[in-house]
């Protein structure tokens, strides 16, 4: 498939799906949003990309394995649930920060946002390999 | 923190398994996570004696907003029982699976297992408890159909329809349950039904949704199907595992249910639970006389065993309940190691058809005690601990006036014998049949690693027998802190 528009677009959509996620990504806890629903959003950006463009270019622009994506993510998941015990808390309580940062002001930073960070990563990691997994049986665009 | 680890240590081994590269590394770690779990549940059964009940609230939320995690004698027991058999099976495993296998996440997903089981044991809160039986099911989906063999598809298909139908009755319980209660926490809605004494018939559609998801997940009279569908087509170890742990979750979380929800209604549960563990125990052994396969036989023979489990609970004095707990346990080692050795059987000759196997009882006497132990300790013969649960259960039914179903007992005890007495004169004593088309000996392949675990499962076998008067005191132990549920209900809301 050759189409520059398409092309171009696509690019884009990848980069505008990232913002979204992110932003819904930080929302979260607070507001509707998070880690779950912010990771699909990602991964929808990079299925688009890799209708267009081919399951090999997603693996390019994603750098490590899919499953290495959803090993960090269970892996941040694990250090929001252990932090607290350092803390003398149960595991997984909010340990939360508040401090003046300058440009930015309050900022009110905890373990939750570790763990929808680790959600957030393991979610696009999962349904990136199976779209990928998919993809390679199809040879969809190789 | 000290329930948590439980959760901790098989999620890590998931996390590690996502992110290291080489098969190698990742069976060198299953073997060490395994162990440490094993010790894990030790220091639980430990701390759990000393102060009878622990409570672990996730995130710092008291107990019936948040989740809990909570483990009495009972569950303490079962988590170590269930730590033993994952240990002896990843070490069978290492030998016995195909490399294919091993390459393509058996370990990985057998962890899953181990996670979803370890959360079970220790849930206080029904939902979570649904979402624990997903953990284990949906990793259960993947080994059962691990491989893609058209034998294997089929039995997985079924396997994962009708377990999905449990779980959806499951889950439409919960959700009628938490409409008509306002909770989710098992000790919260326990103390709620014993304050709404009268209304409690409103509760039973769901009470039954929720029974009847248990009953297919423990494979019980009429729900047993997929069962014998299914155990038959995966690799043996596999099997093994699947023997060894899943049914024994169903079971466990009906005594959970029974000793916390439905026994303020005892009139009516009771005598559902005794007449479904009967005919189960009946159905199942029956079915089984019929088998010439040594993995269908010993497949029916967990829905007959099952059965015996639930009598004891239909019997529900101290003595049933403990019998019922001493039952689970000899039920999860001698059943694994009968499928252990089917494994090595299947190893040896590529089949397990009763009608062509024969004299492997020359080929390694080893093997056939093993067999022997496990084969016996299931039919109930003394010393081994399988007569031991039967002469609780037996007992506990004689003293609970319960005649009728204890001569059912006895007289099934009676066709479990034969069962396995078929078994060991088809597989280990009879000279192959010379006519038939025999199943060639494979080119000998070492097994000293899956000789190992058989022989530790067939020690504890008889370790269980030995000390069953410690082991049955404990169970006493854990049987009057459930048949006092006020006891759990004040240790997890902190009522003083």
């Amino acid at each position: 498939m050759n189409n520059v528009i398409l092309e171009k677009t696509t690019r884009l959509f990848l980069k505008v799906m990232a913002i979204i996620s992110l932003y819904l990504l930080f929302r979260g806890h607070n507001s509707p949003g998070g880690g779950f629903i912010g990771g699909i959003v990602l991964a929808t950006g990079f299925i688009f990309y890799g209708i267009v463009f081919g399951s090999n270019e997603i693996k390019k622009i994603i750098r490590f394995n899919s499953r290495t994506w959803m090993g960090i993510g269970l892996s941040l998941v694990i250090l929001a649930a252990v932090i607290p015990l350092f803390f003398g808390e149960e595991p997984l309580t909010g340990i939360w920060y508040e401090g003046l940062w300058p440009l930015l002001g309050t900022v009110h930073l905890g373990t939750p946002l570790i763990f929808d960070t680790g959600i957030y990563v393991g979610v696009a990691g999962l349904i990136l390999s199976v779209i990928i997994t998919i993809m390679e049986v199809l040879e969809w665009n190789t | 923190m000290i329930l948590f680890t439980l959760i901790l240590l098989p999620f890590s081994y998931l996390m590690l398994g996502l992110l290291l590269k080489r098969p190698k590394i990742k069976r060198q770690l299953a073997l060490v996570f395994a162990s440490a779990n094993l010790v894990w549940t030790l220091v639980v059964l430990k701390s759990v004696n000393l102060q009878d009940i622990i409570v672990v609230n996730m995130g710092s939320w008291p107990a019936p907003y948040g989740i809990s995690l909570v483990a009495d004698r009972f569950s303490a027991f079962m988590l170590l029982l269930a730590a033993f058999v994952f240990l002896l099976v990843t070490v069978y495993s290492t030998q016995s699976l195909d490399k294919e296998r091993r390459k393509n996440g058996y370990f990985f997903y057998s962890f899953g297992i181990l996670l979803g089981v370890n959360g079970s044991f220790i849930a206080g809160d029904i939902f979570n408890l649904y979402v624990w039986f997903e953990v284990m099911l949906i990793s259960s989906f993947i080994l059962m159909g691990l491989g893609g063999e058209r034998k294997q598809l089929e039995g997985s298909i079924k396997y994962l329809i009708l377990n999905l139908i449990g779980s959806m009755f499951f889950v439409a319980g919960i959700g009628l349950l938490y409409g008509k209660i306002g909770s989710l926490n098992m000790a919260d809605i326990s103390y709620k039904m014993s304050l709404a004494k009268e209304n409690l018939a409103a509760l039973n559609p769901a009470l039954i949704l929720i029974f009847v998801g248990f009953a297919i997940k423990g494979a019980l009279f009429p729900f047993f199907f997929w069962l014998p569908a299914s155990y038959h087509t995966p690799p043996p170890a596999i099997t093994a595992l699947f023997a060894g742990l899943l049914t024994k979750v169903g079971i466990y979380s009906m005594i959970r249910i029974f000793t916390l929800f439905l026994y303020h209604d005892f009139e009516f549960w009771s005598r559902l639970v005794l007449w479904m563990g009967a005919l189960s125990m009946v159905v199942g052994v029956i079915a089984a006389s019929s088998q010439s396969d040594f993995r269908k036989i010993l497949s029916f023979h967990i829905i007959s065993q099952a059965g015996y489990m639930l009598i004891a609970l239909g019997f529900f004095t101290e003595a049933g309940i403990a019998a019922a707990i001493f039952f689970i346990a000899h039920n999860m080692l001698s059943k694994t190691n009968a499928f252990l050795v089917a494994g090595w059987v299947h190893r040896e000759k590529r089949s397990l058809n009763l009608k062509i196997l024969g004299n492997m009882f020359q080929k390694s006497p080893v093997w056939g005690v093993v067999f022997f132990i496990s084969a016996f300790s299931l039919a109930g013969l003394p010393p081994l601990s399988g007569f031991f649960g039967k002469y609780m259960v037996l007992k506990a039914g004689i003293e609970a006036n319960q005649i009728f179903i204890s001569m059912i007992a006895l007289f099934v005890g009676l066709i479990t014998l034969f069962s396995m007495v078929k078994i060991w004169l088809e597989v280990f004593w009879k000279l192959p049949p010379s006519d038939k088309r025999l199943p060639k000996d494979t080119e000998a392949k070492p097994a000293n690693r899956m000789l190992a675990a058989s022989l530790f499962m067939a020690a504890a076998i008889i370790g269980m027998g030995l000390f069953a008067e410690p082991i049955g005191e404990y169970c006493s132990l854990a049987a009057r802190d459930l048949l006092n549920p006020s006891k759990y209900i004040n240790y997890v809301l902190a009522i003083n």
